[in-house]
């Protein structure tokens, strides 16, 4: 048995779903003992941590460049409130425009780069706090 | 029935009972309230029900030293036998912490390899559950022997039989090294895997960490890659090891389950998916589950090196691995990480005979000093040889970016592809533009009169000639530049046409990937 989640109209449904063979038989690897079965599209049981990103010397709120490039685009500034996933930079690397966002909720802090800066790959970008 | 027959029944009875009750009911209730199962509990979660068969029930310890004698117990510590998973045999061993913590010793060892042992000449998948204090240390180098026992033969089964370890506790030190060796680790969030524990750490290096900072399931999940799942607890991590067996052949020399699926052919939606302007990123997943079975895309690693995603999916029933450039992760280069994590996926289906699709939309390796101090050049290699080595049909899609050396590394024709498609928005070229021009081009900038537009014009005629799939097209390197709403059907008929595929390498004891 999968759990789906469906968004029709705004509308969202959930609904399970089972997967049956030619002659009807459940052939999902789904086991009835278990009150968690998880879903195949992926282990979506496993919890993504927040910030599980490469470390660095900062803090969790803390973003760093992930590969070398140049800053092209500067969306936030300083004590801008932001959401987790704002894009507040664009990041131009590996012939490709990388958005980089706000890993958590909070304001904009230590943001000092301009437009056309060069970084390096885990040089800081900015905080939120 | 006489009084002989009847001693001789409730000695045998009394002995079960023991090996049962395990650690006694107040160590149980101490498992169960820390949100775990315990040993035999784990066994009927993971196989089919009703279906486990305990071997080697009253094995015990023949240690006498440091009381050894007085606090020993039936079973020694673990539980072993066989059952079935989607009806085929496996068999598998369990920790059992309730009984001296879970700590191996000489019985213990012999009880856990014969079980491998049983695996091996049945040709069905070893499950190794995990949760125990360590090396019996009354039990001295006997403890340690039986590590290597088990070792050995975790690396025998290598590319035999689908071996899988389970972290649910503890797992320090040596121990590590079984899960180490075998195809995939899952654990669960209060499990911990280190080679020296906090205290040691500490005492030797003054570092202050906490035991899932060192080693918890967040951190080898996504930083160290030494997990390849992780799952909140026992039950969906038992069944977690369960969905993954439903993609694997029982050994390699069996073919995978046949899972008749959805086959919903997304492939409209591939471009919509996809930005044409390869500035843009997004999330190569989607491609994926517009291509396979429908919900069967069962990703492996999903949080370490995410700028390359692999999994294993179902195409018209069966299973296939499918390696991804995902764009949205340091623009979907290959670096470290990427190339290790890839590599081991390749091999591992290569062993198994699972068919490989790659989908490639990869700018370039990653450059920079960290990379190259750290060896991007022997761990790329890796992926080189992992794809050149392995058997299996394999197949590319070039969605977009396709350069250089990682274009070459991504399952191009030159190193094995049987079948690579393009889609007609594809670039692939030595190097970008710009970068090319600034070589080819210096001498003609810089003697002409106006460099700016002498510099345009040598970049738009490079974009031209370079920015497309036809020079490749041409010269035999893609097979054939597909729409993207063709992507699924052309895929599926071309695995078909592989299933025969027979190429044999030429003998050798086995080859030396770079380390």
């Amino acid at each position: 048995m999968s759990k789906y989640r469906i968004t029709l109209d705004g509308k969202t449904y959930e609904m399970d779903v089972e997967l049956l063979g030619a002659n009807g038989a459940v052939i999902a690897p789904a086991k009835v003992a278990a009150p968690v079965a998880a879903a195949p599209v992926a282990p979506k049981a496993a919890p993504a941590p927040a910030a599980a990103k490469p470390a660095a010397n900062a803090g969790s709120g803390s973003v760093v460049a992930p590969m070398p490039g140049t800053i092209l685009k500067v969306l936030k500034k300083d004590g801008d409130a932001v959401k987790a996933g704002d894009v507040v930079l664009v990041l131009e690397a590996m012939k490709m425009e990388n958005e980089i966002t706000a890993p958590v909720d909070g304001a904009i802090a230590s943001l000092s780069l301009a437009e056309g800066s060069t970084v390096g790959g885990g040089d800081l970008l900015f905080e939120v706090k | 029935m006489d009084e002989l027959w009847q001693n001789s029944i409730e000695r045998l009875n009394a002995r079960r009972e023991s090996a049962k009750a395990a650690g006694g009911a107040e160590r149980i209730a101490k498992q169960h309230s820390s949100g775990k199962l315990t040993a035999r509990e784990r066994m009927e979660a993971l196989f089919d029900d009703g279906t486990f068969v305990e071997l080697n029930d009253q094995t015990m310890s023949r240690a006498s030293d440091f009381g050894m004698d007085k606090k020993k117990r039936i079973g020694d510590g673990v539980v072993t036998g066989y059952g079935y998973i989607h009806g085929r045999v496996a068999f598998a061993s369990s920790q059992d912490f309730t009984v001296g913590g879970g700590s191996l010793g000489e019985a213990q060892a012999q009880r856990i390899c014969r079980a491998m042992d049983k695996a091996m000449e049945m040709k069905a998948p070893f499950i190794s559950i995990n949760d125990s204090g360590g090396a019996r240390i009354e039990e001295g180098i006997d403890s340690l022997t039986g590590y290597a026992d088990i070792f050995y033969r975790n690396t025998i089964a290598s590319g035999v039989i689908p071996q899988i370890s389970v972290i649910m506790g503890p797992c320090a030190g040596g121990a590590c090294y079984s899960p180490a060796i075998t195809d995939y680790i899952f654990m669960t969030d209060y499990s911990q895997m280190f080679i020296t524990g906090p205290a040691v750490v500490k005492s030797v290096t003054g570092e202050v960490i906490s035991s899932a900072d060192l080693g918890g399931a967040a951190v080898h999940g996504s930083t160290s890659g030494v997990a390849h799942f992780v799952y909140p607890d026992d039950l969906s991590c038992l069944n977690g090891v369960r969905e993954l067996l439903g993609y694997l052949p029982q050994s390699n020399l069996d073919s995978t389950l046949e899972v008749p699926g959805v086959a919903v052919d997304n492939s409209a939606a591939l471009a919509d998916i996809v930005p044409a302007d390869s500035k843009k990123a997004y999330d190569v997943r989607d491609v994926i589950n517009s291509i396979v079975d429908m919900g069967s895309f069962f990703e492996v690693q999903p949080l370490f090196a995410r700028n390359i995603v692999v999994g294993f999916a179902r195409l018209d029933g069966e299973t296939i691995g499918i390696i991804a450039n995902q764009s949205l992760y340091m623009a979907g280069s290959l670096e470290i990480n990427a190339s290790d994590k890839a590599a081991r996926f390749i091999r591992f289906c290569d062993s198994f005979n699972i068919p490989l699709l790659t989908l490639v939309d990869v700018p370039a390796f990653l450059p920079g000093s960290q990379q190259e101090h750290n060896g991007i050049i022997r761990h790329g290699a890796k992926l080189l040889y992992s794809y050149s080595e392995a058997t299996v049909p394999k197949i590319s899609v070039i969605m977009r970016k396709a350069y250089g050396g990682a274009y070459i590394a991504m399952n191009s024709k030159g190193i094995g592809a049987d079948v690579v498609y393009a889609w007609p928005v594809a670039e692939i070229a030595v190097m970008g533009a710009s970068g090319a021009v600034n070589i080819i081009g210096k001498k003609a900038i810089e003697a002409a009169e106006d460099p700016v537009a002498k510099r345009q014009e040598l970049l738009d005629d490079y974009n031209e000639k370079f920015m497309n799939p036809y020079i490749a097209a041409e010269h035999g390197y893609v097979d054939e530049v597909i729409l993207p709403e063709e992507t699924r059907s052309k895929i599926a008929t071309a695995f078909k046409m592989l299933k025969t595929k027979d190429k044999i390498l030429p003998y050798k004891k086995h080859g030396n990937i770079p380390l």
